[in-house]
């Protein structure tokens, strides 16, 4: 049983450093950057980010810009507040604004750059104007700008750097919530029950098991507060992730929203809002790449989840016990080693060497008393080989040894009683009848 | 990983050693009973030719010779080969003096 255990143990530990050699092909870095979205969140030309809308020629727009210090030509999207950007100009008296509409190519922008006489270029909602160029920064000037074409905080900005003053202290530019009247909420309910979820590109990676709802408007109306229509549906669609597209701001409601909807939208308007806000995507492009930006937050781990995308992996949870494994392994074979070969005689039986020594001794003793010269030196050659083998006793030399001693001197002995007058003396009858 | 590398270094020579040991230690407990059976089953068989000898009165000379190299080598100590030569001699010698005994 113990020796079964012994080497069972070496066998364990031997598929054990096994397993760990083979799992070492496994790699152990954990990256964040393989993300299964699909890259480049916004490409040059190919997203149908062209409008139809054009411009007239460099010297009608100059003749324009000229006439009046503010121009809008068709098509052209960008509001600001008024009195805020007036109060910006103060009394500066060459500031002058040309508003062309999104969507314009390099030709066309090139077209409305040319226009020196325009301090200030508003394209689509990009506020640019002399060496600058001004962007909002902030999640409600965000908002503003690609869900009403509200620019009125980056005209400002731009302006009062133009004019090399600080910009007028101001309230934080955000249009403003509020709650969907019933008339407006009725057909935005119509539609998603006809239409269900939404299972367009990135909507499964960025919400697993989970199909999102997504409800596309418009760009909003100018300086008003945006319906929410993400709150009220929130009532009729509880734990769904809700998509709300005012124009080009996306709006998200639903599980989690806490969690990631503010740092999607900063990351998102913050590196594509550049794009957005000079061209015309289509909304299904920026609700394609949102997702993916969503995808790429959930899979970089922000979550207090765990990570969707790395299957439960046995080898990786045990490989951290292996070594320990191993090392018991180990000292169970070494122990149960260790103890047969510390005290290989623990097991010496008791043998029946002694006795026959001891009777084999005296027969010798009577025979002494008995022999003549014929059998003298048989006798004393017995009772050297008693003396060998009670030395081999002592010295716990083998049985088989010490028997054979033994069978040398009774062999002697009984050439002795063979040699006697008297019968009774040879070992065989002698010892039949024990020592007496 | 990094920390527990020593445990497959370790529990490796270790097992090393105790696969060494488990073979040498037996292998020399086995040598050692080997040559103390051999010295002294020769030990014994130099004096059983001992007294032979001595209840011979008639000279044997190459009997005597025998059991002289027989003594010669358990003087001289050995290992099992060695006491196994010693005994055979003195086997020998002491049929040799029987014969002559007779």
């Amino acid at each position: 049983m113990r020796g079964w255990l012994r080497w069972i143990a070496l066998g364990a530990a031997a598929v054990v450093f096994v397993v760990f050699l083979v799992a070492q092909r496994q790699s152990v870095t954990v990256s964040y950057g393989q993300s299964p979205s699909s890259g480049n969140t916004v490409t040059e030309g190919s997203a149908g980010e062209l409008g139809t809308a054009t411009v007239p020629s460099t010297a009608e727009m100059t003749a324009l810009v000229s006439a009046q210090p503010v121009v809008r030509l068709p098509g052209a999207v960008a509001h600001w507040d008024e009195q805020r950007v007036r109060a910006a100009i103060g009394n500066a008296p060459d500031i002058r604004i040309i508003v062309a509409p999104p969507g314009l190519d390099e030709a066309e922008r090139t077209r409305v750059r040319e226009v020196k006489a325009a301090t200030v270029r508003v394209i689509g909602t990009q506020v640019t104007g002399g060496l600058y160029q001004s962007t909002a920064d902030q999640l409600g000037e965000w908002r503003a700008q690609f869900a009403t074409g509200d620019v009125t905080a980056a005209l400002v900005a731009l302006i009062s750097a133009i004019r090399k003053v600080d910009a007028p202290a101001a309230p934080p530019v955000d249009p403003g919530w509020r709650e969907p009247t019933a008339a407006e909420l009725a057909p935005v309910l119509a539609d998603l029950r006809k239409s269900g979820p939404y299972t367009g590109p990135g909507a499964v990676s960025a919400f697993p098991g989970r199909s999102p709802l997504v409800v596309t408007l418009a760009r909003q109306p100018y300086g008003k507060p945006l319906p929410h229509y993400g709150r009220a549906l929130e009532k009729v669609f509880p734990d769904t992730p809700i998509l709300v597209m005012y124009g080009d701001w996306i709006e998200y409601t639903g599980p989690q929203a806490a969690d990631f909807a503010e740092l999607v939208a900063v990351t998102f308007y913050a590196q594509s809002g550049d794009r957005i806000s000079r061209y015309a995507y289509p909304q299904r492009n920026i609700l394609n790449a949102y997702l993916n930006r969503v995808t790429d937050v959930r899979y970089a781990g922000l979550f207090d989840r765990p990570l969707p995308y790395v299957p439960f992996d046995p080898l990786r949870v045990g490989l951290p016990a292996l070594p320990w494994l191993f090392a018991v392994c180990v000292l169970v074979f070494l122990l149960l080693s260790v103890r047969p070969a510390a005290r290989p005689t623990s097991r010496r039986r008791p043998t029946a060497a002694p006795a026959r020594l001891a009777a084999l001794a005296a027969l010798a003793v009577e025979q002494s008393a008995l022999t003549g010269r014929a059998t003298d030196p048989a006798l004393t050659r017995g009772i050297t080989q008693l003396t060998a083998a009670r030395s081999a006793i002592e010295e716990k030399l083998p049985d088989r040894h010490v028997q054979s001693l033994l069978n040398a001197a009774e062999a002697e002995l009984d050439e002795v009683g063979r040699g006697l007058p008297y019968p009774g003396y040879r070992p065989g009858e002698y010892l039949r009848g024990g020592p007496s | 990983m990094s920390l527990s590398w020593w445990v497959w270094l370790v529990g490796g020579v270790l097992l090393f050693v105790a696969g060494v040991g488990s073979v040498l230690v037996p292998r020399r407990r086995a040598a050692t009973l080997e040559r103390r059976v051999a010295w002294s089953a020769a030990r014994a068989a130099v004096d059983r030719a001992t007294v032979s000898r001595d209840a011979v009165s008639a000279r044997v000379p190459e009997a005597d010779r025998l059991l002289a190299e027989a003594e010669l080598v358990v003087a001289g100590g050995g290992g099992a080969g060695a006491a196994r030569t010693a005994a055979e001699y003195a086997r020998q010698a002491d049929s040799m003096w029987r014969a002559a005994a007779r």
